[in-house]
């Protein structure tokens, strides 16, 4: 289930040095956000941040839960549940086919949930056109082990996908065509998409662009509409 | 609780010996493992790091392997000495060292000791207890093969009368070993001294013709060719124990102004019991003593029983040096599929997962070493048992017994408590970092 976000008071913290500080910032169920930015200007932290990988101060709150009062564990469980993450190289397990990388989560899932993220990884692998087979993800390109890394990242019906540059590792052909299929898909089934990417060709499909520069948001296109 | 445990069958008792050993293994693998399926994980780390993993494995495996082969080879050198000397219940010999004696009398090594003479032979031969009082006489050889004069009762004794063909019954057969390359029916001169310095042309004109085979016995004595001792008198131009006018008969009793002497005397009592009043009566001072070649050999070993503490020791050694590097080469394969881990925390997979991962990579490395190992161990006491073999004639088998089984599951299971290090500082590395790398 999509979750609606809503941040305040949002601050990370490197000792003495500040990485990255949100005031205000909320986004409905269902949003398809792009976050742009200068190298280093602090995007990847945000998405951890949403994410729950690092410390934070202030309210992050994804629907009920505020991320940043869950002890590290609950935050996994949380992340466990309701997040798909999608990174720019990928991290696949090259020795593995790809049903076992997009049915990864089903090794550490109780037994009642693995046979609905088998079934979810294969039906997200077949709408992503990823080549069936026992061929092992170490000879794929690099759009198809991105379809792969996505597929992954729906296996367990999250209501949030976070990524991280999904388009960097792939020429401009495999991007517009990984673009098209991520925006549909997740357009498809209603999920919260957070995308940090510098490729105008994604953030062109996406309803509303954050910049971030020096560690704070200073530019919102979707401001007034959320 | 004692009394129940030691009124266990001996391999209800190892088998929970073994079982206890690996409770740790158990217990910690239960723990770690239930309710997840991170083995098609292990084994994508497993190919991916594969050759260090194999060095790894043989690494684990040659330690493991050279501990238990020195062992298991140290007891099968052990049993197959003891067996060797299995028949030699006593030795009566001239005063001197008891175990170069029992190495000539016993195991066939060649040495020089003085003779006991034909009185003191009498003396022994005709005790009431004694059943066998055998002389042995040593120095000539014939292609490598020691040739040993003897009488035809001690051959059926030593060979529990298993012989192909027949026993010798005048001067000039012989008896072959199991060992030694001759037929029946087929003849040989003896070199006069055995080795490098044998004199093949010393007893040119002699000829002994095979008439026997003994079984074979796991003895020194299955390379020896066993023929009358008074052929060996004879042919050394000596008085072969019996007056002119008994012919050519041999065996005991022999005259003893005719008896030219025996560097040993080999005796077997009618009842076990007999060997210790033998051996008292037969030691007197500076006339004779006795032995028992057992009581010699367990001297020996508990010599040996030292040497095999300090083999023990340095195996343990070993291992705990191995058990450090194999620590330290999974800090450093940990490192190299840290991002894989990072990833699998970053997706949600508990703490638990993560060192489950870990773990049981690490104990799929250590099982697999100390599989290959006690394999290892096996062959290298195989081939050792061989070269020991060949070389002594002292049949040693080579067999892996619960010890080193329990030696291999005792490091097998102490590595995996040890895998847990770095299975939880897996879980101290921060994700993001990790990511990022």
């Amino acid at each position: 289930m999509a979750l609606p976000l809503k941040i305040s008071d949002l601050e990370v913290r490197a000792g003495a040095r500040t990485l990255l500080q949100v005031a205000d910032l909320s986004a409905p169920a269902g949003a398809l956000i792009g976050i742009r930015g200068p190298s280093g200007a602090g995007k990847s932290t945000f998405l951890h941040a949403l994410s729950g990988l690092i410390e934070a101060r202030g309210r992050l709150c994804w629907g009920e839960v505020d991320l940043i009062r869950l002890r590290p564990e609950g935050r996994t469980a949380f992340r466990a549940k309701n997040m798909g993450l999608i990174f720019q190289d990928f991290l696949l397990f090259d020795e593995l086919s790809p049903q076992a990388n997009a049915g990864l989560a089903g090794l550490f899932r109780v037994r009642h949930d693995r046979p609905p993220i088998s079934a979810r990884a294969a039906e997200a692998l077949a709408r992503l056109g990823v080549p069936e087979g026992r061929r092992t993800v170490g000879s794929f390109s690099g759009g198809e082990r991105q379809r792969v890394a996505i597929a992954r990242a729906m296996a367990t019906d999250p209501g949030l996908l976070l990524a991280d540059e999904p388009t960097a590792s792939l020429d401009r052909r495999a991007a517009d065509t990984l673009i098209d299929d991520l925006t549909s898909l997740v357009r498809a089934s209603g999920k919260t998409l957070i995308a940090v990417s510098h490729d105008p060709h994604l953030l062109d499909r996406l309803d509303r662009i954050l910049t971030i520069e020096d560690g704070r948001v200073t530019g919102d296109t979707g401001a007034q509409a959320a | 609780m004692r009394e129940i445990w030691d009124g266990l069958p001996v391999l209800a008792q190892d088998l929970m010996s073994a079982g206890a050993l690996l409770l740790p293994l158990l217990v910690v693998g239960g723990v770690l493992l239930r309710g997840f399926r991170p083995w098609s994980l292990i084994r994508a780390l497993m190919w991916r790091f594969r050759w260090a993993n194999l060095l790894f494995v043989l690494l684990i495996a040659v330690s493991t392997g050279m501990g238990i082969g020195l062992i298991a080879q140290e007891r099968g050198l052990r049993t197959g000495s003891a067996q060797a000397a299995e028949k030699f219940d006593l030795v009566v010999m001239a005063p001197g060292s008891e175990l170069t004696m029992m190495l000539a009398a016993v195991f066939l090594q060649p040495s020089a000791v003085p003779l006991l003479d034909g009185a003191a032979y009498d003396r022994i031969a005709n005790h009431p207890q004694v059943q066998i009082a055998a002389p042995v006489a040593f120095g000539d050889s014939h292609d490598g093969a020691p040739v040993v004069g003897t009488i035809a009762d001690f051959v059926t004794y030593l060979s529990d009368g298993e012989i192909e063909g027949r026993i010798f019954t005048r001067s000039g057969e012989a008896v072959a070993g199991a060992a030694i390359d001759l037929q029946i029916g087929d003849r040989f001169t003896p070199a006069h001294g055995r080795g490098g310095g044998a004199d093949a042309e010393a007893h040119d004109g002699v000829q002994i013709e095979i008439v026997g085979r003994m079984a074979r016995s796991g003895s020194p004595w299955d390379r020896a060719i066993l023929i009358p001792i008074e052929t060996v008198w004879e042919v050394h131009g000596l008085a072969n124990g019996h007056p002119f006018e008994e012919g050519d008969r041999i065996g005991p009793p022999f005259a003893p102004d005719l008896f030219p002497g025996t560097p040993a005397v080999i005796v077997h009592a009618d009842e076990l019991w007999a060997n210790y009043a033998l051996r008292s009566e037969f030691t007197e001072a500076g006339e004779t003593m006795a032995f028992f070649p057992g009581t010699v050999l367990a001297d020996l070993y508990r010599v040996m029983g030292d040497v095999r503490q300090a083999m023990s020791v340095m195996s343990v050694v070993t291992q705990v040096l191995v058990a450090a590097s194999v620590l330290l080469g999974l800090f450093i394969l940990t490192r190299l599929f840290q991002r894989q881990l990072a990833m699998l925390r970053a997706l949600g997979a508990p703490r638990r997962f993560v060192m489950a991962v870990v773990w049981g990579y690490g104990v799929s490395l250590l099982l697999a070493g100390t599989v290959l190992g006690l394999a290892f161990g096996y062959a290298a006491a195989l081939v050792l048992s061989r070269i020991v073999t060949e070389r002594t004639d002292i049949l040693v088998t080579a067999s892996i017994s619960w010890a080193e089984v329990t030696l291999a599951l005792g490091f097998l299971s102490a590595m995996s408590l040890l895998s847990l290090v770095p299975a939880l500082v897996v879980l101290t590395r921060p994700v993001v970092e990790n990511l990022r790398q």
